[in-house]
C-alpha cells in the first residue's frame, strides 16, 4: 500500500463532498456514493440508493404465488434462477411439500449455472473497472453458452420464470444434458485462461491486495454473506449450513480467503466457479428419474403462517420471508437483499482509500441494484 | 530472494503470459453475429411474440387471471346456436387484447390456457415488434394478434392466420397436427 | 540539385508535404487498427460497416469531429484554451523532420534522402521539442476553468515529467554505443557493429518502451484519462476539432515513440543482421525490398505492441504510477547506464 497516509499535505485544507453517480459508469447501476474527500483521500463515503425502486414488494402482495416468481427475476437480475429458487423453496417450506429428486436435482443445475454465469458478469465488470478490457469479452462468451442452455430449457436467457411451487414447469429438453456436460467439461480450462490474465499479475495484485479490507468480526457484524463474508476468513454457506435442495448429496467445498481484501473475495469467486462446476459434472452423472412436479393444488393456498427461507445466491444470502393469511396471494412477502446487506459496509471498506479504489471496491461487493432498491 | 525470484520481480514474467493469452484469441473464431443480415437462433421454447387463436379460444378468462401485470383485456357475450337442433349458448369473443408493451413475457398465460392445441402460445420465434409509437403499435387486439400487423416474423416462421401452431410456428408439415408443448 | 530554389525549397516543401500528410494519415488510421485489433482479441470484429469491411471509418470519424458543434466553457481563457490542442500536435509532428526512414537513393540521377534533414544533434533535438507537448496538456487542463481538469492535467503533466527521465537515461546508452547524436549516424553505427542496439541494450531497450508507454498515457498508464475516475481528464472540456487534435496527438506520439524506438534499437531502415546476411539481402530474390518497408514494418511492431498492451493489462492507479517511475525505472536505468558504458569502455574501447 502507498505510503501517502502519513502525508497530509495541505494541514488546513477541507474536505470536498462529491457526488459519485449515479449515472456514472462505474457504478454498475443507478447507485450514488456521497464522497467526502480531503485531498483524494475518501474521508467517508454513503451510498445513496432507491433509484431503481420498483415497489416489488408491494407488488407481491396482489400476485398470486406462481404470479410472484417473474417478478423475483427481476430482483438480481444478474442471477434469475436462485432469486426463482429462493421464493419457491420458502412457499414450499410454508406448505410442507418436498420437491421430486429430478426436481431438485434440474433446481441444483439451473442455481449453479446461474452462479457461474453471475460470476462471469462480476470479473468481467471487475476487470473492466480496474482497466483490463479483454476479461469482460472472455467471460461474457461463456456466459453466452450458459445463457443458451437457460433458453432451451425453460424459453428465456435473463429473466427466466423457471421453476414452479412443488417442482419445475417443464422436463429437460433432448440433448440438454449433453450439451450441459460439453459446457461444463470446457469451462474449467477457461477459467484457467483468465487467471492466467489477472492472478499472478503484478499489476492486478497492486490494485487489489490490500484494498477493501474488512475483517471477519466486522464482516459477521455487519450482516455480510457470500463472497464477501468468506473472502474474511469465515466458512459460512448457507448450502452447507442449512441445506435445501438435496444440496447435502453433493460433495463441495467453500472456498475461503485469508485477509479479506478485495483480492482474496477474486480468489474465492474464481474457486466458487471450479466448485459449482464440480457440482454440475455430478448432478450430470446421477441425475435421477421421476416426475418433474409433486402433487400441489392448482391454486396455491399456503396455510396461514410465516416462514424465513434462504439460499446461496451468488451475491450471498437471499432469503425470502413468507406470511400467508391463507388465501391465494401473500399477504406480505419480504426479501432479505444480499446485496444491499453487503453495501453497507462500503463506507467502512473505503475509509482512507483512495477514489480510484472506491471503485474496486464497489465491484468487489458484486452489487446488483434491482436487489438493493427492488 | 533466489535468483530466480530477483529476476521474476523485475522481469514481469507473467504480464507475458497475460500478453499470450490476448494474443492467442486474436486467431480464434469471432463470435459477431452480423445482425440484421444473420440472425441469431432461437431455441424451440424461446418465448417470444404472442400466437393466437380465435377459433380455440374458449373465453375462460385462465389467461388474463394468470397474467400477473393484467395485460389480457377480454371481453365476451353468449350467443344461442343450434347444435343438434337444440339450443346452446356459446361464448363468443368481442374483446380479446394484450398490452404488449408492458408484457414480461413470463409465459404463465400460456401455462394456464387448457385448450389443446393451445389457443395463446408464445412459442412463436419472434421477437422483433418495435414500433416508432409504442400506445397503438404495441397495443395488440385479436385482429392484429392473427394477422401480426406490426410484427416481423422470424425468417421461415408465419403469422397466427396463416397456420401457425404453438409446436411449429413455420405453419409446415407438422401444423395442424396440434400437439401441445 | 544545382538550382538552389529546387535544392533549398522545393524539394524540403515537397518532402514536408508527404511526410505530414503520411503521418497524419497514418496517426488517422491508427484509431481503426486499434478498433480492429482490440476487437480482434476481444473475439469480435471491429467497425466493418463503413466502407469496404470498415476502411472508411476514420474517415466518417473525422468528418463527425469536423461537423461537431465547437463548444466553448464561458468563462474558459480562449487564448490559451486555442493554444491547448495546438501545443500538442505541433511538436509530435515537428519531430518527424529529423527522423530517418531509409537511407539515401538515387532516383532519376538525383540523391533523394528520404527524411527532411539530418541535423547533427537530432537526439536532442528530439528531446527537446517534444517535452513541449507537456505545456499542451497543463494549459488546456487549466483554461478549461474546471477544477477537475485542471487536476487531471497536473496529473498527466506529473506523470509525463516523471517519464522523461528514464527515457533519457535509456536514449543516453544508445548514444554511448553509438558515438553520434544524429539519427543517421546512429543507424549507421548499427550498421558498422553489424547488430542492433537492442540485443547489447536489451534494458534500455524495454525501459524505452514502457516509457514511452507512460508518455503517450496509454494503457497501463493511463489513469489520466480513463472513464472510470472521477476526475475526467484534461480534454473534457473540449469538443469538435479540438478534441480530435487531443486524439491526434496521442496518436501521432505513439507513432514518433515507435518510430524513435525502430532507429535507436532496432536499427531503423536496416534488415536482420545486416553485415552477416549482407549476401542473403542483396540477392536478386531479396533485393527489392525498400530500406523504407524495413522500417514501417518495425514501427508497425511497435504500434501493435501498444495495441496488445491496451488490450490485456489493468491500469496503475496514480501513486503507484509515480512509485513505478521514480523508484524503479530511474535507479534501474542508471545502473543499465553504467553497465553498458564499462562494457563500451571494455569491449570498443572508443
Amino acid at each position: 500500500m502507498s505510503n501517502l497516509e502519513s502525508i497530509k499535505p495541505f494541514p488546513d485544507s477541507e474536505e470536498m463532498e462529491i457526488s459519485f453517480g449515479p449515472q456514472h459508469p462505474a457504478t454498475h447501476g443507478v447507485l450514488r456514493v456521497l464522497l467526502r474527500l480531503d485531498g483524494e483521500r475518501i474521508v467517508d463515503a454513503k451510498p445513496v440508493i432507491g433509484y431503481l425502486h420498483r415497489g416489488t414488494e408491494k407488488i407481491f402482495e396482489r400476485e398470486t404465488y406462481n404470479g410472484t416468481i417473474p417478478h423475483t427475476d427481476r430482483l438480481d437480475y444478474t442471477a434469475a434462477a436462485t432469486n426463482n429458487q429462493a421464493l419457491v423453496g420458502a412457499v414450499e417450506k410454508i406448505m410442507g411439500v418436498t420437491v421430486p429428486p429430478r426436481a431438485a436435482a434440474i433446481r441444483v443445475m439451473l442455481a449453479e449455472l446461474q452462479r457461474i454465469a453471475s460470476h462471469t458478469i462480476w470479473l468481467g465488470t471487475h476487470a473492466l473497472d480496474i482497466g483490463a478490457q479483454s476479461p469482460f469479452f472472455y467471460t461474457f462468451e461463456e456466459r453466452e453458452k450458459i445463457l443458451d442452455l437457460f433458453e432451451e430449457y425453460c424459453g428465456a436467457r435473463l429473466t427466466l420464470n423457471s421453476m414452479r411451487v412443488g417442482g419445475q414447469p417443464y422436463e429437460l429438453t433432448d440433448g440438454w444434458v449433453d450439451r450441459c456436460r460439453a459446457f461444463v467439461d470446457q469451462f474449467p480450462a477457461r477459467v484457467a485462461e483468465w487467471e492466467r490474465l489477472l492472478t499472478a499479475n503484478r499489476i492486478w495484485k497492486l490494485r487489489t491486495i490490500g484494498v477493501g479490507v474488512i475483517s471477519a468480526a466486522s464482516a459477521i457484524e455487519w450482516g455480510l454473506t457470500g463472497p464477501p463474508l468468506r473472502g474474511s476468513g469465515v466458512k459460512w454457506d448457507v448450502r452447507k449450513v442449512f441445506p435445501y435442495d438435496r444440496y447435502d448429496e453433493y460433495d463441495f467445498e467453500i472456498p475461503v480467503g485469508a485477509n479479506g481484501d478485495t483480492y482474496d473475495r477474486y480468489l474465492v469467486r474464481m474457486e466458487e466457479m471450479r466448485q459449482s462446476v464440480r457440482i454440475l459434472q455430478q448432478c450430470l452423472a446421477k441425475l435421477p428419474d421421476g416426475p418433474v412436479m409433486a402433487k400441489v393444488p392448482k391454486v396455491i393456498k399456503p396455510p396461514k403462517g410465516e416462514v424465513y427461507f434462504s439460499v446461496e445466491g451468488p451475491k450471498g444470502e437471499l432469503g425470502f420471508y413468507v406470511v400467508s393469511d391463507g388465501g391465494a396471494n401473500p399477504y406480505r412477502l419480504h426479501v432479505r437483499p444480499a446485496c444491499f446487506i453487503n453495501l453497507q459496509a462500503l463506507p467502512e471498506m473505503v475509509r482512507g482509500l483512495l477514489v480510484a479504489d472506491l471503485i474496486a471496491v464497489i465491484g468487489t461487493l458484486d452489487i446488483v441494484l434491482g436487489e438493493i432498491d427492488r | 530472494m533466489s535468483f530466480w525470484g530477483l529476476l521474476a520481480s523485475i522481469v514481469p514474467f507473467e504480464l507475458g503470459q497475460g500478453l499470450g493469452v490476448t494474443g492467442r484469441f486474436l486467431f480464434k473464431k469471432k463470435a459477431t453475429i452480423q445482425y440484421p443480415e444473420v440472425k441469431p437462433v432461437p431455441k424451440d421454447r424461446f418465448r417470444g411474440m404472442f400466437g393466437f387463436s380465435e377459433e380455440r379460444c374458449i373465453a375462460c378468462h385462465a389467461c388474463a387471471k394468470a397474467c400477473p401485470i393484467d395485460i389480457i383485456h377480454i371481453q365476451d357475450h353468449f350467443e344461442e346456436v343450434e347444435v343438434d337442433g337444440k339450443k346452446r349458448k356459446k361464448k363468443v369473443l368481442d374483446r380479446y387484447d394484450i398490452d404488449v408493451k408492458r408484457c414480461m413475457f413470463c409465459g404463465l398465460c400460456e401455462e394456464a390456457c387448457p385448450t389443446k392445441p393451445l389457443a395463446i402460445w408464445l412459442t412463436t420465434k419472434s421477437y422483433e415488434a418495435s414500433a416508432y409509437e409504442r400506445n397503438e403499435r404495441l397495443y395488440f387486439t385479436k385482429e392484429r394478434l392473427q394477422s401480426w400487423d406490426g410484427v416481423r416474423p422470424y425468417p421461415g416462421v408465419v403469422p397466427p392466420r396463416q397456420g401457425q401452431m404453438p409446436d411449429d410456428p413455420t405453419g409446415g408439415p407438422a401444423a395442424g397436427r396440434g400437439e401441445p408443448k | 540539385m544545382t538550382n538552389p530554389w529546387v535544392a533549398f525549397l522545393l524539394v524540403p516543401l515537397v518532402k514536408i508535404v508527404v511526410i505530414l500528410l503520411a503521418v497524419i494519415l497514418l496517426a488517422a488510421y491508427m484509431s481503426f487498427f486499434e478498433r480492429k485489433i482490440l476487437a480482434y482479441m476481444q473475439i469480435r470484429i471491429g467497425p466493418n460497416r463503413v466502407g469496404p469491411r470498415g476502411w472508411l471509418q476514420p474517415i466518417a470519424d473525422a468528418i463527425k469531429l469536423l461537423v461537431k458543434e465547437d463548444i466553448v466553457p464561458a468563462r474558459a481563457e480562449k487564448l490559451v484554451y486555442f493554444l491547448g490542442p495546438v501545443l500538442v500536435v505541433a511538436p509530435a509532428l515537428v519531430v518527424f523532420s529529423v527522423i530517418p526512414f531509409g537511407p539515401a537513393f538515387k532516383l532519376f540521377g538525383y540523391e533523394v534522402a528520404p527524411y527532411l534533414t539530418d541535423v547533427n544533434i537530432g537526439i536532442l533535438f528530439i528531446l527537446g521539442v517534444s517535452s513541449i507537448g507537456v505545456y499542451g496538456v497543463i494549459l488546456g487542463g487549466w483554461a478549461s476553468n474546471n477544477k477537475f481538469s485542471m487536476m487531471g492535467g497536473l496529473r498527466s503533466a506529473a506523470q509525463l515529467v516523471s517519464y522523461e527521465v528514464p527515457m533519457g537515461l535509456s536514449v543516453v546508452t544508445v548514444l554511448l554505443m553509438a558515438n553520434s547524436l544524429s539519427l543517421v549516424k546512429i543507424v549507421e553505427a548499427q550498421k558498422q557493429a553489424g547488430v542492433w542496439f537492442f540485443i547489447p541494450g536489451i534494458v534500455a531497450f524495454f525501459i524505452y518502451f514502457v516509457c514511452g508507454v507512460a508518455e503517450t498515457n496509454r494503457n497501463p498508464f493511463d489513469l489520466p484519462e480513463a472513464e472510470s475516475e472521477l476526475v475526467a481528464g484534461f480534454h473534457t472540456e473540449y469538443s469538435g476539432m479540438k478534441f480530435a487534435f487531443y486524439f491526434l496527438a496521442e496518436y501521432a506520439n505513439m507513432v514518433v515513440i515507435s518510430s524513435i524506438a525502430t532507429v535507436l534499437f532496432l536499427g531503423g531502415w536496416l534488415p536482420p543482421f545486416p553485415n552477416w546476411l549482407a549476401a542473403l539481402w542483396a540477392s536478386p530474390a531479396l533485393a527489392w525490398i525498400p530500406p523504407i518497408a524495413w522500417f514501417v514494418l518495425k514501427m508497425a511492431v511497435f504500434l501493435f505492441v501498444y495495441i496488445w498492451f491496451r488490450g490485456t493489462f489493468p491500469r496503475y492507479r496514480f501513486d503507484q504510477l509515480m512509485d513505478l517511475g521514480w523508484k524503479v525505472f530511474i535507479p534501474v536505468s542508471l545502473v543499465n547506464l553504467v553497465a553498458v558504458g564499462a562494457g563500451v569502455l571494455l569491449i570498443g574501447g572508443k
